[in-house]
Protein backbone atom coordinates (compact mmCIF):
# COMPACT_ATOMS: atom_id res chain seq x y z
CA UNK A 1 0.00 0.00 0.00
CA UNK A 2 1.52 3.38 -1.02
CA UNK A 3 1.69 6.53 1.10
CA UNK A 4 -1.40 8.05 -0.49
CA UNK A 5 -3.52 4.93 0.15
CA UNK A 6 -2.25 4.79 3.74
CA UNK A 7 -3.20 8.45 4.27
CA UNK A 8 -6.86 7.47 3.84
CA UNK A 9 -6.78 3.92 5.21
CA UNK A 10 -5.00 4.85 8.45
CA UNK A 11 -7.49 7.60 9.49
CA UNK A 12 -10.41 5.35 8.44
CA UNK A 13 -9.22 2.39 10.50
CA UNK A 14 -8.06 4.70 13.30
CA UNK A 15 -11.41 6.53 13.44
CA UNK A 16 -13.34 3.26 13.54
CA UNK A 17 -11.02 1.86 16.21
CA UNK A 18 -11.02 4.93 18.49
CA UNK A 19 -14.75 5.64 18.11
CA UNK A 20 -15.49 2.01 18.88
CA UNK A 21 -13.30 2.16 21.98
CA UNK A 22 -15.42 5.05 23.29
CA UNK A 23 -18.77 3.45 22.46
CA UNK A 24 -17.81 -0.06 23.61
CA UNK A 25 -16.64 1.33 26.97
CA UNK A 26 -20.07 2.99 27.40
CA UNK A 27 -21.98 -0.14 26.40
CA UNK A 28 -19.69 -2.36 28.50
CA UNK A 29 -20.47 -0.34 31.65
CA UNK A 30 -24.18 -1.15 31.32
CA UNK A 31 -23.67 -4.77 30.25
CA UNK A 32 -21.33 -5.18 33.24
CA UNK A 33 -24.00 -3.80 35.58
CA UNK A 34 -26.59 -6.19 34.11
CA UNK A 35 -24.22 -9.17 34.23
CA UNK A 36 -23.04 -8.50 37.77
CA UNK A 37 -26.47 -7.83 39.25
CA UNK A 38 -28.77 -10.06 37.16
CA UNK A 39 -26.43 -12.72 35.79
CA UNK A 40 -24.38 -13.07 32.62
CA UNK A 41 -26.99 -15.06 30.70
CA UNK A 42 -29.48 -12.20 30.12
CA UNK A 43 -26.57 -9.77 29.67
CA UNK A 44 -25.01 -12.03 27.03
CA UNK A 45 -28.32 -12.67 25.23
CA UNK A 46 -29.17 -8.96 25.14
CA UNK A 47 -25.72 -7.88 23.96
CA UNK A 48 -25.51 -10.74 21.44
CA UNK A 49 -28.90 -9.93 19.91
CA UNK A 50 -27.95 -6.26 19.53
CA UNK A 51 -24.59 -7.18 17.95
CA UNK A 52 -26.41 -9.46 15.48
CA UNK A 53 -28.70 -6.58 14.44
CA UNK A 54 -25.76 -4.17 14.11
CA UNK A 55 -23.83 -6.73 12.01
CA UNK A 56 -26.95 -7.17 9.85
CA UNK A 57 -27.14 -3.39 9.30
CA UNK A 58 -23.53 -3.31 8.04
CA UNK A 59 -24.12 -6.37 5.84
CA UNK A 60 -27.30 -4.78 4.44
CA UNK A 61 -26.23 -1.17 3.89
CA UNK A 62 -22.53 -1.73 3.11
CA UNK A 63 -22.98 -3.42 -0.29
CA UNK A 64 -25.99 -1.19 -1.17
CA UNK A 65 -23.72 1.86 -1.05
CA UNK A 66 -21.73 0.41 -3.94
CA UNK A 67 -24.71 1.12 -6.22
CA UNK A 68 -24.88 4.84 -5.35
CA UNK A 69 -23.00 7.18 -7.76
CA UNK A 70 -19.63 8.06 -6.18
CA UNK A 71 -20.02 11.87 -6.14
CA UNK A 72 -23.49 11.65 -4.58
CA UNK A 73 -22.24 9.11 -2.02
CA UNK A 74 -19.26 11.33 -1.13
CA UNK A 75 -21.51 14.38 -0.75
CA UNK A 76 -24.15 12.67 1.42
CA UNK A 77 -21.64 10.77 3.56
CA UNK A 78 -19.46 13.89 3.77
CA UNK A 79 -22.30 16.07 5.06
CA UNK A 80 -23.37 13.40 7.57
CA UNK A 81 -19.76 13.07 8.74
CA UNK A 82 -19.54 16.85 9.14
CA UNK A 83 -22.69 16.93 11.27
CA UNK A 84 -21.62 13.94 13.36
CA UNK A 85 -17.88 14.67 13.61
CA UNK A 86 -18.21 18.37 14.37
CA UNK A 87 -20.88 17.50 16.95
CA UNK A 88 -18.43 15.18 18.73
CA UNK A 89 -15.58 17.67 18.42
CA UNK A 90 -17.68 20.55 19.75
CA UNK A 91 -18.71 18.49 22.77
CA UNK A 92 -15.11 17.33 23.35
CA UNK A 93 -13.92 20.97 23.22
CA UNK A 94 -16.55 21.98 25.79
CA UNK A 95 -15.61 19.05 28.05
CA UNK A 96 -11.86 19.77 27.71
CA UNK A 97 -12.58 23.41 28.64
CA UNK A 98 -14.58 22.35 31.68
CA UNK A 99 -17.77 23.93 30.34
CA UNK A 100 -19.68 20.63 30.52
CA UNK A 101 -18.80 17.70 32.81
CA UNK A 102 -16.77 14.71 31.66
CA UNK A 103 -18.45 11.36 31.08
CA UNK A 104 -18.32 9.39 34.35
CA UNK A 105 -18.46 5.61 33.87
CA UNK A 106 -18.53 4.95 37.63
CA UNK A 107 -21.57 7.21 38.04
CA UNK A 108 -23.32 5.57 35.05
CA UNK A 109 -22.62 2.13 36.54
CA UNK A 110 -24.01 3.23 39.91
CA UNK A 111 -27.18 4.66 38.32
CA UNK A 112 -27.72 1.52 36.26
CA UNK A 113 -27.11 -0.69 39.30
CA UNK A 114 -29.65 1.30 41.34
CA UNK A 115 -32.25 0.93 38.59
CA UNK A 116 -31.63 -2.80 38.24
CA UNK A 117 -31.65 -3.53 41.97
CA UNK A 118 -34.78 -1.39 42.33
CA UNK A 119 -36.57 -3.74 39.92
CA UNK A 120 -37.04 -6.66 42.28
CA UNK A 121 -40.74 -7.35 41.94
CA UNK A 122 -42.11 -9.95 39.55
CA UNK A 123 -41.10 -13.47 38.55
CA UNK A 124 -37.46 -14.34 37.88
CA UNK A 125 -38.07 -14.80 34.13
CA UNK A 126 -39.57 -11.32 33.89
CA UNK A 127 -36.56 -9.81 35.69
CA UNK A 128 -34.17 -11.62 33.32
CA UNK A 129 -36.15 -10.21 30.40
CA UNK A 130 -35.80 -6.64 31.75
CA UNK A 131 -32.08 -7.18 32.35
CA UNK A 132 -31.56 -8.62 28.86
CA UNK A 133 -33.48 -5.73 27.33
CA UNK A 134 -31.30 -3.23 29.20
CA UNK A 135 -28.13 -4.83 27.80
CA UNK A 136 -29.73 -5.05 24.34
CA UNK A 137 -30.65 -1.35 24.30
CA UNK A 138 -27.22 -0.25 25.55
CA UNK A 139 -25.32 -2.22 22.91
CA UNK A 140 -27.76 -1.30 20.12
CA UNK A 141 -27.82 2.44 20.83
CA UNK A 142 -24.06 2.79 21.38
CA UNK A 143 -23.35 0.47 18.45
CA UNK A 144 -25.41 2.57 16.01
CA UNK A 145 -22.74 5.27 16.13
CA UNK A 146 -20.03 2.68 15.45
CA UNK A 147 -22.00 1.29 12.50
CA UNK A 148 -22.42 4.78 11.06
CA UNK A 149 -18.70 5.55 11.42
CA UNK A 150 -17.64 2.20 9.90
CA UNK A 151 -19.96 2.68 6.92
CA UNK A 152 -19.19 6.39 6.50
CA UNK A 153 -15.39 6.22 6.63
CA UNK A 154 -15.31 2.93 4.73
CA UNK A 155 -17.77 3.62 1.93
CA UNK A 156 -15.98 6.41 0.04
CA UNK A 157 -12.77 4.45 -0.68
CA UNK A 158 -13.90 0.83 -0.46
CA UNK A 159 -12.49 0.48 3.06
CA UNK A 160 -15.51 -1.15 4.67
CA UNK A 161 -13.60 -4.26 5.71
CA UNK A 162 -10.64 -2.27 7.06
CA UNK A 163 -12.95 0.00 9.07
CA UNK A 164 -14.90 -3.03 10.35
CA UNK A 165 -11.61 -4.61 11.42
CA UNK A 166 -10.76 -1.43 13.36
CA UNK A 167 -14.13 -1.54 15.15
CA UNK A 168 -13.85 -5.27 15.96
CA UNK A 169 -10.31 -4.80 17.27
CA UNK A 170 -11.60 -2.13 19.66
CA UNK A 171 -14.39 -4.47 20.85
CA UNK A 172 -11.83 -7.20 21.50
CA UNK A 173 -9.51 -4.85 23.43
CA UNK A 174 -12.30 -3.54 25.68
CA UNK A 175 -13.82 -6.98 26.28
CA UNK A 176 -10.46 -8.50 27.24
CA UNK A 177 -9.57 -5.61 29.58
CA UNK A 178 -13.13 -5.30 30.88
CA UNK A 179 -13.55 -8.93 31.81
CA UNK A 180 -10.07 -9.01 33.34
CA UNK A 181 -10.79 -6.11 35.71
CA UNK A 182 -14.58 -6.73 36.06
CA UNK A 183 -15.36 -3.09 36.81
CA UNK A 184 -16.31 0.04 34.83
CA UNK A 185 -13.40 1.28 32.70
CA UNK A 186 -13.44 4.75 34.22
CA UNK A 187 -9.76 5.42 33.49
CA UNK A 188 -10.14 5.32 29.70
CA UNK A 189 -9.34 8.89 28.53
CA UNK A 190 -12.73 9.12 26.87
CA UNK A 191 -12.70 12.83 26.09
CA UNK A 192 -9.24 12.69 24.52
CA UNK A 193 -10.46 9.81 22.34
CA UNK A 194 -13.60 11.75 21.39
CA UNK A 195 -11.45 14.77 20.60
CA UNK A 196 -9.31 12.66 18.28
CA UNK A 197 -12.23 10.92 16.60
CA UNK A 198 -14.19 14.17 16.21
CA UNK A 199 -11.12 15.72 14.58
CA UNK A 200 -10.68 12.85 12.12
CA UNK A 201 -14.38 12.60 11.24
CA UNK A 202 -14.65 16.37 10.69
CA UNK A 203 -11.62 16.21 8.40
CA UNK A 204 -13.17 13.28 6.52
CA UNK A 205 -16.41 15.27 6.30
CA UNK A 206 -14.75 18.30 4.68
CA UNK A 207 -12.75 16.01 2.38
CA UNK A 208 -15.71 13.93 1.13
CA UNK A 209 -18.08 16.91 0.92
CA UNK A 210 -15.48 18.81 -1.09
CA UNK A 211 -14.94 15.86 -3.42
CA UNK A 212 -18.71 15.50 -3.78
CA UNK A 213 -18.83 19.15 -4.89
CA UNK A 214 -16.04 18.56 -7.41
CA UNK A 215 -13.05 19.79 -5.39
CA UNK A 216 -9.73 18.23 -6.44
CA UNK A 217 -7.77 18.57 -3.17
CA UNK A 218 -4.08 19.46 -3.61
CA UNK A 219 -2.01 16.37 -2.82
CA UNK A 220 -5.20 14.30 -3.23
CA UNK A 221 -5.63 11.93 -0.27
CA UNK A 222 -2.65 13.44 1.56
CA UNK A 223 -4.75 16.59 2.03
CA UNK A 224 -6.61 14.63 4.73
CA UNK A 225 -3.58 14.89 7.01
CA UNK A 226 -3.58 18.68 6.62
CA UNK A 227 -7.32 18.84 7.36
CA UNK A 228 -6.86 16.69 10.49
CA UNK A 229 -4.01 18.96 11.68
CA UNK A 230 -6.12 22.09 11.12
CA UNK A 231 -9.17 20.76 12.99
CA UNK A 232 -6.95 19.53 15.83
CA UNK A 233 -5.11 22.86 16.15
CA UNK A 234 -8.28 24.96 16.04
CA UNK A 235 -10.06 22.56 18.42
CA UNK A 236 -7.25 22.66 20.99
CA UNK A 237 -6.95 26.45 20.68
CA UNK A 238 -10.71 26.86 21.19
CA UNK A 239 -10.69 24.60 24.25
CA UNK A 240 -7.77 26.56 25.64
CA UNK A 241 -9.48 29.92 25.00
CA UNK A 242 -12.74 28.79 26.59
CA UNK A 243 -10.88 27.56 29.67
CA UNK A 244 -10.04 31.17 30.62
CA UNK A 245 -12.41 33.16 32.85
CA UNK A 246 -15.58 34.09 31.01
CA UNK A 247 -14.91 37.84 31.30
CA UNK A 248 -11.63 37.50 29.38
CA UNK A 249 -13.08 35.46 26.56
CA UNK A 250 -16.37 37.30 26.24
CA UNK A 251 -15.86 40.94 27.25
CA UNK B 1 -42.15 0.16 19.96
CA UNK B 2 -40.28 1.95 22.75
CA UNK B 3 -36.96 0.59 21.47
CA UNK B 4 -37.71 1.65 17.89
CA UNK B 5 -38.53 5.12 19.17
CA UNK B 6 -35.28 5.24 21.13
CA UNK B 7 -33.30 4.08 18.08
CA UNK B 8 -34.87 6.82 15.94
CA UNK B 9 -34.19 9.38 18.67
CA UNK B 10 -30.57 8.21 18.88
CA UNK B 11 -30.17 8.43 15.09
CA UNK B 12 -31.58 11.95 15.07
CA UNK B 13 -29.40 13.08 17.96
CA UNK B 14 -26.31 11.68 16.21
CA UNK B 15 -26.59 14.39 13.57
CA UNK B 16 -28.79 17.10 15.09
CA UNK B 17 -27.81 17.13 18.78
CA UNK B 18 -26.88 20.79 18.40
CA UNK B 19 -29.43 22.44 16.11
CA UNK B 20 -27.33 25.59 15.67
CA UNK B 21 -24.29 23.62 14.47
CA UNK B 22 -26.37 21.38 12.21
CA UNK B 23 -28.28 24.25 10.55
CA UNK B 24 -25.14 26.34 10.05
CA UNK B 25 -23.29 23.35 8.52
CA UNK B 26 -26.16 22.49 6.17
CA UNK B 27 -26.46 26.16 5.21
CA UNK B 28 -22.72 26.36 4.50
CA UNK B 29 -22.73 23.24 2.31
CA UNK B 30 -25.80 24.54 0.43
CA UNK B 31 -24.14 27.92 -0.09
CA UNK B 32 -20.85 26.45 -1.33
CA UNK B 33 -22.73 23.97 -3.55
CA UNK B 34 -24.79 26.86 -4.96
CA UNK B 35 -21.68 28.93 -5.65
CA UNK B 36 -20.08 26.01 -7.52
CA UNK B 37 -23.23 25.13 -9.49
CA UNK B 38 -24.54 28.60 -10.32
CA UNK B 39 -21.52 30.93 -10.29
CA UNK B 40 -19.01 28.23 -11.35
CA UNK B 41 -16.75 29.08 -8.42
CA UNK B 42 -13.29 27.53 -8.72
CA UNK B 43 -13.59 24.13 -6.96
CA UNK B 44 -10.41 24.64 -4.96
CA UNK B 45 -11.69 27.99 -3.71
CA UNK B 46 -14.95 26.23 -2.85
CA UNK B 47 -12.99 23.65 -0.83
CA UNK B 48 -11.17 26.42 1.02
CA UNK B 49 -14.45 28.19 1.73
CA UNK B 50 -15.97 24.95 3.03
CA UNK B 51 -12.99 24.32 5.32
CA UNK B 52 -12.85 27.86 6.72
CA UNK B 53 -16.64 27.88 7.16
CA UNK B 54 -16.62 24.58 9.07
CA UNK B 55 -13.84 25.77 11.38
CA UNK B 56 -15.70 29.04 12.00
CA UNK B 57 -18.93 27.15 12.77
CA UNK B 58 -17.07 24.87 15.20
CA UNK B 59 -15.47 27.77 17.08
CA UNK B 60 -18.66 29.84 16.97
CA UNK B 61 -21.01 27.16 18.29
CA UNK B 62 -18.59 26.04 21.03
CA UNK B 63 -18.07 29.66 22.15
CA UNK B 64 -21.81 30.34 22.05
CA UNK B 65 -22.53 27.31 24.24
CA UNK B 66 -19.81 28.31 26.71
CA UNK B 67 -21.18 31.87 26.89
CA UNK B 68 -24.74 30.60 27.37
CA UNK B 69 -23.70 28.34 30.23
CA UNK B 70 -21.59 31.08 31.84
CA UNK B 71 -24.64 33.38 31.92
CA UNK B 72 -26.97 30.74 33.45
Amino acid sequence: MDLSAWSVAAPAVGSAFLASLVEVVEAFTIVLAVGTLRGWRPAGFGAGAALAILGGLIALFGPLLGHVPLHLLQLVVGVLLLLFGMGWLRKAILRAAGVIPLHDEDAIYATQATQLTGTTRGPRRSLDWIAGLTAFKAVLLEGLEVVFIVIAVGAGRNLLWSASFGALAACAVILVIGFAVRRPLAKVPENALKFGVGTMLSAFGVFWTGEGLGVAWPGQDLALAVLVALFLTIGLATASALRRPATEVFP
Amino acid sequence: MNIIGEVLKELLSMFFADARLALATLGLVAMVGGLVAVLHLDPLLAGGLLLVGCLAILVGTASHEARDRAHR
